[in-house]
């Protein structure tokens, strides 16, 4: 994997024993970490110091979660990664939709978190592979419209390929149902019939690519929120 | 007094007194000269006796009078005059008159009896089928409705019932036409409070538009029936009274046996929930200081003398720690599930699921639980959507799934279903483990029901009582069955309402 080394990670929490913890994990894989306890000094660091991402805890006394993220988002590109609850799904969604790039639920364990900071870094890195993308057995040639699973080439339909392009340019990330909706098909809103379209799609695309549908390793759903495409 | 009844035919008996007297007079007319005229009184004495039995007193006296002139007129010589040739027509029409009046008063007063007895019998029928269908109301509400039915019926009339409310009384039950305004509740509240009947027909508050009687028992009033009559009638004859008195104490006492059972099941639940809770509380401390009491161990053991333990121990001792902590985190997420199911506010966020797709995000979730694991999933090719809420139908696959885990060989496989019965999604999930004592069947959803407790299981015994509650909230349901062979089998069946028409793509 990338070496993570030399990264400076802004974690935004309100708990000492979260940030002592995350300092320790982070720390002990070269990663140097910039703490603030409230939502305000959250920001203005986000904001001045340009850290390389930030962990931001959706619960802080002061502020409002998705507030921070649109604040930071105003001027700033920086990845966030959120640390919610479990059992508020609408927090998660609207934090995502507001511009963070993807969550964890309390309790997490360290090699999560490191997994998650890895995936956005590498998604941010130049490329290499020019237009084509790679995850695990998953290959994606963006200029050819082509896509093969273990070397296998896979027909898809244009809009399974316009899904799939999506979550591979944002792997890693969680792609909420709203979003997909309005790049895909242009949809501002979330009617029924249009979530009803994209899960027969992205049932498709799975009958299409997954080694076994029942047990999706490529697309994962994200329960409630959306979509994310998932390398090992 | 039967003050209705008379009114009601008054008019009408006199009339048939009358014809009575014309036919027997017209019988005698074509006897007049052949026979002697004072053996006719014996048929007009005949026809005051059946007129004493048909009709009443009043009737069999007027037949008398009015038979003696018509026996005069028409069948005394001379003819057609009221005047008497003979003297002793006078005594015959002194003793007819005498024995007309006694005979109408006997005759009268069995004809009475008769109409009482029957009247006493027909309410003895009314109560009886009463108090039989009291006697099978269960709660309150169900003896309010049986009381209001049955009086309704009887009495051809609007019924309210009034119970005992904060400092007051309230409509517990009334009919859609029973006039419920300010004064009426009123006139219900006085005849409550002191225990006298109130309204129309009473001497107290009479300009009230339904009749008022208290339901007491010997030890306190417990509601007010309210009684309209169809056409705003006002007064009762004696007999609607004493009907209405009769049905009111078997009411009272029916309404009254209602609300105590209704207590004591009350004061009972209260004492199981009491009891429950105790039990809650007691399993709650204890599952969770098992685990705390690990992870404290072993990272004291750690933070005390971190360079003496050995590597391969101090290894030993941290995974020891992260296992205990996650099962700490299983057991506080499934209090909060708990309590939520329990707490009734469990917001459903209800949408058409890809049932694939729930059941695949839940085997993810579970994929370090089923290393090694052979798990088969069988789902229709077709998209099968059923509407529920994604995350909270998760739980239940999760904990199901990881119960068949648990409960089960490792190495042994794992089997998941859908389809769809009719406009119902059922779900299987099935393992070949230890099974479940039949006995237990019923109860493992039960809160803090363990069926077998193998050493290595742990567990809170909420899972399951919170996937009843989650499949329940869905309008759904679930059970559990042994396999024939080995192993449980639990089934989850759903709605699919409008959603689930698979494979509409």
């Amino acid at each position: 994997m990338e070496n993570s080394g030399g990264l400076r990670i802004l974690v935004v929490d309100d708990e000492k024993t979260i940030r002592r913890f995350l300092k320790a994990a982070l720390n002990s894989k070269g990663i140097s970490v910039i703490e603030a306890s409230d939502g305000e000094q959250g920001v203005y660091i986000a904001l001045n110091s340009h850290p390389d991402a930030v962990i931001l805890d959706l619960g802080l006394p002061d502020m409002d979660g998705i507030d921070i993220v649109k604040k930071i988002r105003e001027s700033s590109v920086v990845p966030i990664i959120i640390l919610s609850v479990r059992n508020d799904e609408s927090d998660k969604i609207a934090a995502l939709d507001a511009g963070a790039d993807d969550y964890l639920t309390k309790p997490f364990n360290a090699g999560e978190l490191l997994a998650r900071i890895r995936t956005i870094m590498r998604r941010l890195a130049p490329r290499q592979d020019g237009p084509v993308y790679k995850t695990g057995t998953l290959e994606v040639d963006i200029t050819q419209h082509a896509v093969t699973v273990k070397g296998k080439t896979v027909k898809l339909s244009p809009v399974e390929f316009d899904i799939i392009k999506m979550l591979v340019m944002n792997y890693g990330k969680v792609l909420t149902h709203k979003r997909i909706l309005k790049e895909i098909w242009g949809k501002n809103e979330e009617p029924e019939d249009a979530l009803h379209l994209l899960r027969v799609t992205i049932s498709n695309i799975r009958n299409k690519i997954e080694p076994d549908p029942n047990r999706p390793e490529h697309i994962l759903t994200e329960p409630g929120v959306g979509y994310r495409l998932f390398e090992e | 007094m039967e003050n209705s009844f008379l009114n009601r035919i008054k008019g009408k008996e006199f009339i048939f007194s009358t014809l009575l007297v014309a036919f027997v007079t017209v019988i005698g007319s074509f006897f007049r000269g052949i026979i002697d005229a004072s053996n006719f009184a014996v048929l007009f004495l005949l026809a005051v006796v059946l007129s004493a039995l048909w009709w009443g007193m009043a009737s069999s006296v007027f037949t008398a009078f009015f038979g003696v002139l018509a026996f005069d007129f028409f069948l005394v010589p001379p003819y057609n005059s009221f005047s008497v040739s003979d003297l002793k027509y006078i005594y015959t029409f002194v003793g007819f008159i005498i024995t007309g009046v006694i005979v109408s008063m006997v005759a009268s007063r069995a004809r009475r009896q008769a109409i009482e007895t029957k009247q006493r019998e027909a309410r003895t029928a009314v109560l009886y089928r009463f108090s039989n269908e009291m006697a099978e109301c269960e709660t309150t509400p169900q003896v309010i409705g049986a009381v209001r039915k049955n009086v309704g019926e009887l009495l051809g009339c609007s019924t309210a019932v009034f119970m005992p409310h904060k400092d007051g009384i309230s409509d517990a039950g009334s009919d859609a036409d029973f006039p419920l305004d300010t004064h009426e509740y009123a006139v219900a509240q006085w005849a409550f409070s002191n225990k006298k009947p109130a309204g129309s027909g009473t001497t107290t508050l009479s300009a009230a538009k339904a009749f008022y009687v208290p339901l007491e028992t010997s030890l306190e009033a417990v509601g007010v029936l309210g009684i309209r009559t169809a056409d705003g009638r006002v007064i009762f004859n004696t007999s609607e009274m004493e009907l209405v008195t009769a049905l009111a104490n078997q009411s009272s006492v029916a309404i009254q046996r209602a609300v105590l059972t209704e207590k004591s099941r009350e004061m009972e639940l209260a004492k199981k929930t009491q009891a429950l809770q105790a039990a809650l509380l007691n399993s709650i401390s204890h599952d969770l200081r098992t685990p705390l009491v690990s992870i404290t161990g072993a990272l004291s053991a750690l933070s005390q003398d971190f360079e003496a333990v050995d590597a391969a121990d101090r290894k030993e001792l941290l995974q020891t720690a992260y296992d205990d902590s996650l099962h700490l985190n299983e057991i506080v997420g499934n209090i909060l599930d708990m309590t939520r199911v329990e707490s009734g506010n469990l917001k459903l966020n209800v949408r058409p699921c890809d049932l694939r797709d729930l059941i695949g995000a839940s085997l993810t979730q579970l994929k370090d639980k089923l290393e090694g694991r052979m798990v088969a999933v069988d789902i229709p090719g077709d998209l099968l959507e059923v509407p529920v809420d994604f995350s909270l139908m998760m739980r239940v696959f999760i904990n199901l799934i990881d119960n068949a885990a648990k409960y089960s060989p490792a190495g042994s496989e794992i089997y998941i279903g859908a389809k769809t019965e009719g406009n119902m999604a059922v779900m299987t999930v099935k393992d070949s483990g230890f099974g479940i004592p039949s006995g237990d069947l019923e109860h493992i959803f039960d809160k803090f029901f363990r069926a077998v407790k193998p050493r290595q299981v742990s567990g809170t015994g909420l899972g399951l009582s919170i996937c009843r509650g989650i499949v329940e909230a869905h309008g759904g349901k679930i059970w559990a069955r042994n396999n024939t062979e080995s192993g449980a089998v639990f089934f989850i069946r759903l709605p699919l309402g409008d959603a689930g028409h698979g494979g509409r793509d």
